[in-house]
């Protein structure tokens, strides 16, 4: 209803007042007058109305309220796509890239998902006062500056669905491994808002390979929520986890988007990809079944796409299964100068130097991992390990 | 709607030839596709004089009013539907000068 009154009248303040204030009535005047035998499109009449209403009395601008009027009187009742539609642009809109990372993870959360200040303030470790400025401040710009309303034309599209696909990995990350000593280790609302907005986003773009890609990502890596903590709240390794505890039916749906990416014979983007890479972990019922030799080859095609320094160490953690740890420690090594402040680089170095036997080295490395580790689960198991060494 | 696109400079020097002749084509692209509203460099920062008139005697101070690294070398106002078409101007803008480029919305 937001994103419907957002298009009519342009004004994103507007369109949530008149929403709230429609729903208001609605609570007000049901239990007393019954619930009316069309309740959307009451709400929507309703909400119409205040919105109107309250540009007449605010008398804004002249032409801004004989718009709105015109609009409401002549538009016929909208098909049962439009609404999707909308929603659509509300989500090219919050995610615009005029608009600050941050800035468009909240509005994105606010907007389309409907959480509300608090519960994004709480998400984000923020103050709530904090949050609502952010948000307020987003509203301003995307009204003063005009970000448009709209989906983007078809050459500005593939840039723009790629912004919006990071916003929502952003969220799903950030529920995945939530930082914070604090904060869960896992925060299963974040990780269920993002997979539930990738899911419109999908039914939305339908045809586009990595909302698709990003989509079977989410649930592979969700799957195993279960599994990834222990009792004791420290993280369980993908080679240590229970495979009997990770949800069949999420990882039979990414399995099922995989397969459709590779039947549609279209180079796979960065998400299809890490999709696959999972795809083949959650494949095998025992971490020795592990098909290492394909997940190499997948990180190999994903270093053509991106050349970010963390693919290069997930790919060499991969080598060290198929060529052990020797010569994963050498590709680990060379990352140093870009990754020395990134807990999982140490992680990945003490894991190897203990499997190598270099139990002093190994220990320094937990050491700077524990250090710089900011998710609980995470700190206990590097805790764990390292106080194991001999 | 109008943009002011402000080019950010940070060295002390004018546009190059290569430079200006770009400029030129962007603004013939401008005029031609009707975002053209005005467009101008500006002289350096130590050409500027501030004045304060709000109280009883006109203060004259020497400099800019804010001393930085960076500073506004010149301007562009276009007309454009939204921010989308004025970023991708921008965009273009700021490749023709070989600066950065500010977009702010008039009111």
């Amino acid at each position: 209803m937001v994103a419907s009154l957002t298009r009519r009248f342009g004004d994103l303040d507007l369109a949530e007042e008149a929403a709230a204030e429609a729903f208001a009535a609605a609570v007000e005047r049901w239990p007393a007058d019954g619930v009316p035998p069309n309740p959307g499109a009451w709400l929507t009449t309703t909400a119409n109305r205040r919105a109107i209403d309250r540009i007449r009395r605010e008398s804004k601008r002249g032409d801004k309220h004989q718009e709105a009027q015109m609009l409401y009187d002549d538009d016929p009742p909208e098909p049962l796509g439009a609404v999707d539609d909308e929603r659509l642009r509300l989500v090219f809109t919050c995610c615009h890239p005029a608009l600050a990372m941050e800035t468009r993870v909240a509005l994105t959360l606010r907007m389309v998902g409907g959480l509300t200040v608090p519960e994004i303030a709480r998400a984000f470790l923020v103050q709530e006062t904090a949050m609502g400025q952010r948000i307020t401040r987003a509203k301003a710009k995307i009204k003063a500056a005009r970000i448009p309303y709209r989906v983007p034309s078809a050459e500005d599209l593939p840039a723009r669905i790629s912004g919006v696909l990071a916003v929502l990995f952003l969220v799903f990350n950030e529920g995945y491994l939530a930082t914070g000593p604090d904060s869960d280790p896992v925060r299963q609302d974040l990780t269920a808002e993002a997979i539930r907005l990738t899911r419109l986003i999908r039914a939305l773009l339908p045809d586009d390979g990595e909302v698709a890609g990003l989509l079977a990502l989410m649930l592979l890596i969700e799957a195993r929520r279960i599994a990834r903590v222990s009792s004791s709240g420290e993280l369980v390794t993908l080679s240590e986890q229970d495979r009997g505890t990770w949800d069949a039916a999420l990882i039979g749906e990414g399995h099922q988007l995989v397969r459709e990416r590779l039947a549609a014979r279209v180079a796979p983007g960065r998400y299809q990809i890490l999709a696959a890479i999972n795809a083949v972990h959650t494949s095998a019922r025992d971490v020795r079944d592990t098909d290492w030799s394909q997940v190499v080859a997948l990180y190999d095609q994903l270093v053509q796409l991106d050349r970010s320094p963390i693919i290069a160490l997930n790919r060499a953690i991969a080598v060290a299964e198929l060529d052990g740890p020797q010569v994963a420690l050498a590709a680990v090594d060379g990352l140093e100068d870009k990754l020395a402040g990134y807990h999982a680089y140490h992680a990945a170095r003490a894991d190897l130097l203990r499997r190598l036997g270099r139990s002093q080295q190994s220990r320094a490395a937990y050491d700077k991992a524990i250090e710089l580790a900011g998710n609980t689960a995470e700190t206990a198991y590097l805790t764990r390990r390292r106080d194991q060494l001999g | 709607m109008q943009y002011l696109f402000s080019v950010i400079d940070d060295t002390a020097g004018l546009a190059t030839p290569e430079e200006m002749a770009a400029i030129d084509v962007f603004n013939d692209r401008l005029q031609a596709e009707g975002h053209w509203v005005f467009a101008g460099g500006l002289g350096a920062p130590i050409a500027a004089t501030v004045i304060d008139n709000r109280g009883e005697a006109t203060l004259f101070t020497d400099g800019p009013f804010v001393e930085s690294k960076e500073h506004v070398a010149g301007f562009w106002i276009i007309e454009a539907a939204d921010l989308d078409v004025a970023l991708k101007l921008a965009a273009e803008g700021s490749k023709a000068c070989n600066r950065k480029v500010e977009v702010r919305p008039f009111l």
